[in-house]
């Protein structure tokens, strides 16, 4: 590799207010390797490429593109330079077609160009680098990962010769990443430079030549991949040592039926059957891992169980107590909490201060009351104790928490859950976004929860997450749990599967309830 | 997304604060910095529009100019854009504060303010115009506008072919109605197939809305267009429309000179000397007055070219009678819209029923709100 | 080297800064608006001077600019309850013309009522009708989510049009000549007034309002309710608070103070039903509310600056200053108000960057 790099980017300084997200950092992009981009959240990974692609400009530093300097003024300076992004949040027209939405990014202002050179030029991408997609489905009836392919497409179609992929297997099944990894190879082999945002090491070290790894804004390290150790990676990564596979902690032991759900039917926000017929049943003690691609159900289940939804039809029994279509303020006061997957804005809320935060469901209790006034100093304390014993990082109790971190914010919004002390808590991706260590503390405190003999509804789309932590996983797919497994059971291939409604177990275990 | 939101909708509460708060006023006044010659009198005016209106306003402020070049003496202030609810009671007893020793304030709801302030300033003489409550220090005046607009009546009755006439009303009340019904004895003297089609815009200075008002009424097929705001934007509209129009307030001719055949115009200025003069000499009474044609404080604007001088001697007639106090507007037989004889022949309506006017004369097409 | 000016949100605007910078806004207003009154020969000292003295430099003027600002106050603590929930109120001159309406019902259908009944009641309809006319835009928008800048803003329309329906006709002083005017209502339903001047008890009103407000809205645990589904919706839905029924109370509270302030003005000031009764009070109480960060002191204060604006504008007028002047410099101080607002949350910064 003592080829000229097709990128090189010099002593790049980035400011925002109050922080420094890039602080001079070096990297180099070589033609043909996939290069992987490590780091915890906040490590200033998202910053330095989306500066490569034109989105910030950088306060210092400099890019050569090809040895010869760059400046990108927008994001279409970068595209002309050959670079393209694909973000985390596809920025494709949903009513159109592929075809259109290809066309949309066209070059060299030619602006109309024949149906049959684009379909064409999208075959050939097909038959290059296996990225196969129908020209004429229109985006919106498109999975996850075929939008993907769209968008990745859509860099290819405009010449992109670094393709920067932020994030890209947050969203996928394991089949459509293994997919995805085959198509990036290929692609590099191609003679592109692809660049790979990921804070999971299995991945990089599946897939990347090379790892650039960030901390706190700064390269902490970059090495090629087959040198390195994934414990090496962490330490690089955190700055500290971390045990990756704790141990699963004690399981609890099961107790009796918390929540029992019959034929539970409700809409999703487009007045489709969001849930249909879905039952389920959970014990006191146990953790219920919900597997599934988003977009099945998950959230209708959420808030079905927290009465944010209305059930259309079945019944749900929750303590013996038929609970179907109670307020979300009665199912509080029977002990029901929420940890909703949109933190900040759902579960939190940003502009008030953490003391305020805390109250937010139990500001009519009478401990924090005078009368039909707050007592603001009782909550003041009860806040303090919280952080304390959760070990939440805050600028202080009066500030507001939206300048807080991630891990901070579900922290806090976990703190405020479990010191509620409820008897089921449904929790939605908790560690979606967190860095290692902010996950490992978030999983702690859902393990203690669980020892104490709550029941708990675990959603998410961390496949790691589900084993390392559930008693029993289900997939959820089309609005039903299709499989519902005892961990020792699970097997993950076939999860993948179901998550992607291909596979219906040959033996009935839907009943294989408890243990 | 929420700032955006709010901007947006700062951006529009701004613009209606704006408006509300009038912005009006584009003629300033050079004042002369008065010699403080201790004697001099100062006399204030209390103005509802701006000055440059070009109509109610601008013509009482022709009077208080008209006042100052007359009496060396008399030294006047005026301020104008005043709203009619709780700002005019300040406004008056400032000018009081002030100094000033007679005012005049010149809007309908300057009424009870006026009286207010007066009994607290028993030395200085208050004018109140169009209204009807008096006290020791308070007088009223008004004119006897309605017989400006019967004259003005008969060049539109002879100027009409369609024989529909538009009339851009303001407001539901007495003086207004009075207007529309003088008008339309007018027409009807010398045309007497011709309708008045009355719109009302509920508004004194509002160019755009009356435009508009004006220019459905053309588009109803009128094709001569009276009106009674003080905005000339009802004759632009029939100027564009190549139709005519009678103006009102001030002679409107400058604004629409193809349009205007006449306008019926307030002529304040030698009313105001004889008040001053008046309370100088300490002759002046809390009288009610009404003035007419014959005291010069009504008149015709010159008539447009398009008038013709068959038309300007049936005018010149009926003023001749008028002024000699031969005959008047309202004198029977006068029928209301259904027929019936409201007036009888030989009756003459009295001065407290008109300022009351509650119903519409024969071929009038319009109704009074109630 | 290249010289750059970009614009950075600061994070934590300083207290200090929240006092100094409206100061000097003011300020800056008047140092503009003392230009142009240069440039149209004026003496700006002696035109500012008489602005001072014509609103606040003499006890009538410092009176009459109090008694301008009650309408405001309370127009603009109305609108603050309303605004705290993010609920955008337009309509308080609509609420306003209505509680004016509905206080007017009392002393015109029973004038012989004793004072004791008749203010009181005034008061109550004043409230009730303004309340109403507050509760209906809060329907629409609970139950089929329209819009309530539109619908409060056309029902100012319907309001005024309302009340001008009634002056010219049913409600027409029979002893009027047909102007459009109730009669005169009887002593037992005005206001008492401090002194001789026109201060009423509409002041006292809008103080202990403002005070009950600051506890409501800072202490309790419905104002927390209102603070966390104003900051966000969801939250609230999550935390099991019932929008739907706050939206109800809100919007009929911000109403039924702006309905009073309506009240306040028929009964403490004009003494009769009229059109024309407010000259915007609802409008510019919204700019009130908001450059007072709708806290309740803060209005009261703002209310007043207000109020001696637009006194010490019509004052100027008596030297020779013509309205759109006046009104020019009450805009600058707004614009200047507003940009000061921005650079609290603001700041620019110079960046040196190296150009290769």
């Amino acid at each position: 590799m003592m080829k000229q790099p097709l990128v090189q980017m010099r002593g790049i300084v980035k400011k925002f207010p109050g922080v420094v997200a890039n602080d001079h950092v070096d990297l180099d992009l070589f033609a043909g390797e996939i290069h992987a981009l490590l780091g915890e959240n906040g490590s200033g990974k998202s910053t330095i490429m989306s500066i490569l692609a034109g989105l910030y400009k950088p306060d210092a530093g400099e890019i050569l593109v090809d040895g010869a300097p760059a400046d990108f003024g927008s994001p279409r300076d970068a595209i002309d330079a050959g670079i393209g992004m694909v973000h985390q949040h596809f920025k494709l027209v949903e009513p159109f077609t592929v075809a259109q939405n290809i066309q949309l990014s066209e070059r060299d202002g030619a602006f109309l160009l024949s149906d049959a050179a684009i379909r064409q030029e999208i075959k050939a991408f097909e038959t290059r680098f296996g990225l196969a997609v129908d020209p004429d489905a229109p985006v919106w009836q498109l999975s996850v990962g075929e939008k993907q392919r769209v968008e990745i497409v859509r860099m290819l179609y405009r010449g992109s010769r670094v393709l920067i992929l932020d994030e890209p297997t947050a969203v996928l099944t394991p089949q459509e990443t293994a997919e995805l990894f085959v198509n990036m190879k290929k692609m590099a082999a191609a003679g592109c430079a692809v660049v790979f945002i990921t804070h999971k090491m299995n991945e990089v070290q599946e897939v990347a030549d090379r790892v650039t790894v960030l901390r706190g804004g700064k390269v902490s390290g970059t090495m090629l991949c087959r040198d390195v150790h994934a414990q090496e990676l962490v330490w690089l990564m955190v700055g500290r040592e971390i045990v990756l596979n704790a141990e699963r902690c004690a399981s609890g032991q099961c107790g009796g039926e918390i929540l029992s759900m019959k034929n539970v039917s409700a809409l999703n926000d487009s007045g489709r059957p969001g849930l249909s017929d879905l039952a389920l049943s959970l014990r006191a003690g146990q953790i219920f891992g919900i597997a599934g691609v988003a977009g099945n159900g998950q959230k209708e289940l959420a808030e079905v169980l927290t009465g944010l939804r209305r059930t259309e039809t079945g019944s749900i029994q929750f303590l013996g107590e038929n609970v179907t279509g109670m307020s979300p303020s009665e199912l509080i006061a029977r002990g029901i909490s929420y940890v909703p997957e949109d933190r900040l804005g759902m579960g939190l809320v940003p502009s008030l201060d953490a003391v305020e935060n805390m109250l937010l469901k139990s500001y009519t209790h009478p401990e924090y009351s005078h009368g039909w006034l707050i007592n603001r100093k009782a909550a003041e304390a009860k806040t303090a104790a919280v952080v304390q014993q959760y070990n939440v990082k805050l600028a202080g109790l009066s500030q507001p928490v939206r300048s807080m971190s991630g891990g901070n914010l579900q922290k806090l919004l976990l703190a405020r859950e479990i010191s509620e002390h409820p008897k089921l808590i449904i929790v939605v991706y908790p560690a979606r976004g967190l860095d290692v260590g902010a996950t490992e503390s978030i999983h702690k405190l859902l393990m203690e929860l669980r020892d104490q003999g709550a029941a708990i509804l675990l959603v998410s789309e961390d496949l790691d997450e589900l084993m390392k932590l559930s008693d029993r996983v289900g997939v959820m797919f089309g609005g039903q749990i299709v499989g519902n497994f005892p961990i020792e059971e699970v097997d993950l291939e076939e999860v993948g599967l179901l998550m992607m409604g291909l596979f219906r177990p040959k033996e009935e275990r839907i009943h294989g309830d408890g243990r | 997304m929420k700032n955006r939101k709010f901007l947006i909708l700062m951006t529009v509460v701004m613009a209606l604060a704006l408006v509300l708060t009038g912005c009006g006023g584009k003629k300033e006044e050079p004042k002369k910095e008065a010699p403080k010659a201790a004697e001099k009198l100062k006399v204030a005016f209390v103005y509802v529009g701006p000055v440059g209106d070009a109509g109610w306003t601008y013509a009482h402020d022709q009077g208080r100019k008209y006042l100052e070049s007359k009496m060396p003496d008399v030294q006047t202030v005026f301020v104008e854009s005043v709203p009619e609810g709780a700002d005019s009671e300040r406004v008056i007893t400032q000018l009081v504060e002030q100094g000033a020793k007679v005012v005049f304030t010149t809007s309908f709801g300057y009424m009870d303010p006026t009286i207010n302030v007066a009994k607290k300033y028993p030395g200085v003489t208050f004018m109140h115009c169009s209204g009807f409550k008096t006290a020791p220090n308070v007088g009223t005046y008004f004119g006897r506008m309605y017989q400006a607009r019967y004259l003005s009546g008969i060049a539109a009755g002879k100027q009409t072919k369609s024989n529909t006439i538009g009339y851009v009303a303001a407001f539901p009340i007495p003086e207004v109605v009075r207007g529309i019904n003088a008008f339309t004895l007018g027409v009807r003297s010398v045309n007497p197939q011709a309708k008045v089609k009355v719109i009302w815009t509920n508004t004194w200075y509002d160019p755009a809305k009356e435009k508009q008002a004006a220019m459905s009424l053309l588009d109803a097929g009128a094709d001569v267009i009276a009106q009674h705001q003080d905005t000339p934007g009802p004759m632009q509209a029939a100027q564009e429309k190549g139709k005519f129009g009678i103006g009102y307030n001030t002679d409107m001719s400058k604004m629409a000179p193809k349009a205007v055949l006449t306008s019926p115009v307030w002529n304040w200025g030698p009313y105001y000397v004889k008040v001053v003069e008046g309370v100088k000499n300490k002759t002046w009474k809390n009288e009610q007055y009404w003035g007419s044609m014959k005291e010069n404080v009504i008149d015709l604007a010159p008539f447009g070219p398009m008038v013709t001088d068959d038309t300007k001697k049936l005018i010149a007639d009926s003023k001749k009678k008028i002024v000699d106090g031969t005959w008047d507007v309202f004198w029977g037989p006068v029928k209301d819209q259904t027929g019936a004889v409201k007036i009888a022949a030989g009756q003459k309506m009295s001065d407290a029923d008109m300022l009351g006017f509650n119903w519409f004369v024969e071929g009038v097409d319009g109704t009074i709100p109630k | 080297m290249a010289m750059a000016v970009k614009l950075e949100k600061r994070l934590n605007p300083s207290a200090a800064m929240n006092v100094i910078v409206p100061l000097v806004s003011v300020l800056a207003a008047f140092v503009v608006g003392a230009i142009f009154l240069t440039l149209t020969d004026r003496d700006p000292l002696e035109v500012y001077t008489a602005m001072f003295k014509g609103a606040l430099g003499s006890q009538y003027g410092l009176a009459e600019t109090v008694v301008k600002a009650i309408p405001l106050m309370l127009c603009a603590l109305g609108i603050s309850a309303a605004f705290r929930m993010q609920l955008w109120n337009i309509g308080a001159e609509g609420q306003f013309y209505m509680g004016a309406f509905a206080a007017s019902y009392l002393p015109l259908t029973y004038p012989q009522l004793p004072i004791w009944l008749m203010l009181p009641g005034m008061a109550l309809l004043g409230c009730f009708g303004g309340g109403l006319w507050g509760l209906a835009p809060a329907m629409l928008r609970a139950r089929w989510k329209v819009n309530e800048i539109i619908t409060t803003l056309m029902f100012n329309y319907v309001a005024i049009l309302w009340v001008d329906f009634l002056v010219y006709g049913p409600w027409k002083d029979p002893k009027g000549f047909n102007f459009p005017l109730t009669a005169k209502f009887p002593a037992s339903a005005a206001l008492p007034t401090f002194g001789d001047s026109r201060i009423h008890v509409g002041l006292i009103i809008a103080v202990v309002l403002a005070a009950v407000f600051w506890v409501v809205f800072e202490k309790s645990r419905w104002g927390f309710e209102i603070k966390v589904i104003g900051a966000s919706e969801q939250a609230a839905r999550y935390a099991g608070m019932n929008i739907r029924r706050n939206i109800y109370w809100v919007m009929l509270l911000s109403g039924a103070v702006c309905g009073l302030a309506g009240m306040a003005e028929v009964s403490g000031i004009v003494g009769r039903l009229q059109p024309n009764l407010s000259p915007g009070y609802g409008y510019t109480a919204i700019i009130v509310a908001w450059l007072s960060k709708l806290h309740p002191a803060a209005i009261l204060l703002v209310s007043i600056l207000f109020g001696a604006l637009q006194v010490g504008g019509f004052f100027v007028q008596t030297m020779g200053v013509p309205a759109s002047v006046a009104a020019m410099l009450q805009g600058a101080v707004l614009f200047f108000v507003v940009g000061g607002e921005f650079l609290t949350q603001y700041r620019f910064v110079s960046s040196r960057k190296e150009v290769a």
